[in-house]
């Protein structure tokens, strides 16, 4: 088979995962030097396809043929789908070559599982470790763990790769074990484990060799299952705490060819993807709890953000007066976030805040104008039963859904 | 009104700036010539010996010089009245001037942001086209157009990314070139280092292109999200840019509601045998197949 023709299969059955992060990794610098390669901390993405997701890496599956028969993968094993195989000689060439073109900031390697779960995961090491010793490549290295592989090829892995990643694939255990019938909770943990203790050791020990300074991350797979996004939320949370995951991504199930009868066959849920993103966001950067977004079992609301809809369901705390509140509470007005609160406080230092100046600092205003006193504003709509703010601010107008 | 010409750099209105500061000229009494050439008779235009060793320099904080350098880099019709404007108040004292709340300080935050994110689009859209490998010259060339003056200061970049490899990237305004070892900047841009970087495109691009297809999912389709990370202004300069409405409409024709690239759907698959215990038979490793 041709290069170009196994790029195509092997793209294809790689883009499943959401992830494309190329960010966090530690500055390195080709300057002066042989081989190529930089980092800076900041991700770059290079181009965006019509689905509006970035391309920072090559993204592909080493091998796309698998023994594992998880119901939601396109490459699965009962799945009628072109199968190939990179040589990791191929998949150097291919990252370097797009490399020095500009199109991508690093590589983002998989694989099917093929023979074990060992063989496979020293595969994918083989690949970085072309890159890293014989290229001296210093871009980015993101590679994903085969959860029962041994701890030691995990350890090795680090020593190359930026970041590592375990998918938990699905919220809930009992979902694994429906549709994911040769993996386990258990040692996907594991893995998630080994990596946590392996940057922790590089972290503490002086002269320990360098260990995914870009971290962990995780997906979840959203609609495949019933789980509901509360149970979404506290898995995630739980993940973070647990693991100090940089991110768990959430990827809407799309629906793949010759679909088996167990997973839906429907447009991939985009606005509730794009709901527990924001919910995620909320708790790693705003100190939310899961229990503040939803204080049971049940979905987040489409029709409007997690932060208003706290907000609509907390006005005992507003409006707040944003010449008085402490930072943090400044943030969880709807409409402003961390950045146009610390802006908002340094420009307090200098004068009183009037309504003007959120013009100027690009607050989402029409969500902020109930929920804030300013030194020449205060609400009218201060009184207002939540429910009808709600219709006001919702983003899909009432009357839509008579269509 | 006061005529100020300077050579339309930031280092040359730098320097007259400082001397009008100095003299108290307030911002509404200048008028800035970046064309540096109008110099009249009755210009009185003051030049770095114009400053007065005798009076005290006016104090300014180091980083507003940064951020106004940064911001100079804004092209439109005026770009200097405002750095000056700012200049002048922060020397008084008014340091609100240059916060992003403020008046003037909004629009100084404003061009700053802007160029922040143009140096940020020549770092992910610019693409690099290799030259034949016995060829004179840089081995590496690049036709890009930002739309601010970041060329020179954002390019540093590319010494880090590609190491001794040689590059050069040409603009319809400005080109930089580097040798391995050091940057070359000219302004304008050499005609001969424009006729470089039109390189034509090498068969190596069809394997990018057909990535860029294959990673797109189709169920996803999004035009919104895509242009606005992707502004449609780069798309001719991009290899993929052409592919980019032809991957739209047959996604909407819903040639395929599944995610799976028309490329791979149009190939014959294969299932693979469940393996027979827990050691997988040799029979399902592809590795046999090469």
């Amino acid at each position: 088979m041709q290069l170009i023709e196994k790029l195509t299969v092997l793209a294809d059955a790689a883009k499943y995962d959401a992830s494309c992060a190329s960010s966090g990794a530690p500055n390195r610098s080709s300057k002066g030097k042989s081989g190529i390669g930089s980092t800076t901390g900041m991700g770059i993405c290079h181009s965006f396809t019509p689905d509006g997701r970035c391309v920072a890496l090559l993204k592909i599956l080493l091998t796309n043929f698998c023994l594992y028969d998880c119901q939601y993968c396109v490459n699965r094993r009962s799945s009628d789908v072109p199968r190939a195989r990179f040589t990791p000689e191929e998949v150097v060439t291919l990252t370097l070559d797009f490399y020095k073109r500009n199109c991508i900031s690093g590589l983002f390697l998989s694989s099917g599982i093929i023979r074990s779960a060992d063989y496979t995961m020293e595969q994918l090491i083989r690949v970085a470790k072309l890159l890293r010793e014989e290229h001296e490549f210093r871009g980015y290295i993101h590679l994903k763990t085969i959860p029962d592989a041994d701890p030691l090829l995990i350890a090795e892995a680090g020593r190359y790769a930026d970041r590592l990643s375990v998918n938990i694939e699905l919220p809930t255990e009992s979902s694994l074990i429906r549709l994911a019938p040769e993996k386990q909770v258990r040692t996907i943990k594991q893995a998630m484990h080994s990596i946590h203790q392996g940057e922790h050791q590089a972290r503490e020990e002086k002269g320990s060799p360098r260990f995914a300074p870009a971290g962990q991350s995780t997906q979840m797979i959203i609609g495949a299952d019933a789980t509901d996004d509360s149970t979404i939320l506290h898995t995630a949370a739980s993940l973070y705490g647990e693991y100090r995951l940089r991110r768990v991504y959430y990827s809407a199930f799309s629906p793949i060819p010759q679909s088996p009868n167990t997973v839906p066959f429907e447009a991939p849920p985009l606005l509730r993807e794009h709901r527990l993103y924001q919910a995620d966001f909320l708790l790693r950067g705003y100190g939310f709890e899961v229990g503040e977004l939803l204080s049971g079992p049940g979905n987040l609301a489409l029709d409007i953000d997690p932060k208003l809809a706290w907000a609509l369901n907390n006005r005992e705390h507003f409006p707040v007066d944003l010449n008085r509140a402490e930072p943090a509470m400044i943030a969880r007005v709807p409409g402003i976030g961390v950045l146009s609160a610390k802006r908002l406080v340094a420009l307090r230092r200098q004068k009183r805040i009037r309504f003007e100046d959120l013009t100027r600092l690009r607050c989402a205003l029409e969500k902020a104008k109930p929920f804030i006193v300013t030194q020449d504003y205060h609400p009218q709509q201060a009184g207002s039963e939540s429910l009808l703010l709600r219709q006001q601010l919702s983003e899909t107008p009432a009357q839509m859904a008579l269509w | 009104m006061r005529n100020a010409p300077f050579d339309g750099s930031f280092i040359g209105w730098r320097t007259v700036a400082r001397s009008l500061l100095q003299q108290g000229i307030a911002p509404h009494q200048v008028n800035w010539r970046p064309d540096g050439d109008s110099m009249s008779l009755f210009d009185q235009s003051p030049t770095a010996a114009d400053l007065d060793a005798t009076k005290p320099a006016p104090r300014i904080p180091r980083q507003l010089l940064e951020l106004l350098e940064s911001a100079a880099c804004f092209r439109m019709e005026d770009r200097w009245s405002l750095l000056y404007r700012i200049l002048w108040r922060v020397a008084q004292g008014d340091r609100a001037a240059m916060l992003p709340g403020d008046i003037d300080g909004s629009q100084l935050h404003k061009r700053l942001k802007a160029v922040r994110r143009e140096a940020h689009h020549l770092h992910a859209f610019l693409r690099f086209q290799p030259r034949p490998e016995n060829a004179e010259g840089p081995q590496l060339v690049a036709w890009h157009e930002p739309a601010h003056d970041i060329l020179a200061s954002a390019s540093g970049h590319f010494a880090e990314r590609l190491g001794r490899t040689t590059w050069l990237i040409a603009t319809p305004d400005d080109g930089i070139y580097w040798d391995g070892h050091v940057l070359h900047y000219q302004r304008p841009c050499p005609p001969e280092w424009q006729r470089l970087a039109h390189t034509p495109e090498d068969n190596g691009q069809a394997l990018w292109l057909a990535y860029y297809g294959s990673t797109f999912n189709p169920a996803r389709l999004n035009r919104s999200a895509l242009e606005t990370s992707l502004p449609v202004r780069f798309w001719k300069n991009l290899p993929e840019g052409p592919l980019i409405p032809q991957l739209m409409s047959q996604a909407r024709a819903g040639v395929q509601r599944d995610g799976q690239a028309e490329a791979v759907a149009g190939r014959g698959g294969k299932r693979i045998s469940r393996p027979a215990h827990a050691t997988v038979s040799e029979n399902a490793d592809p590795a046999l197949r090469h």
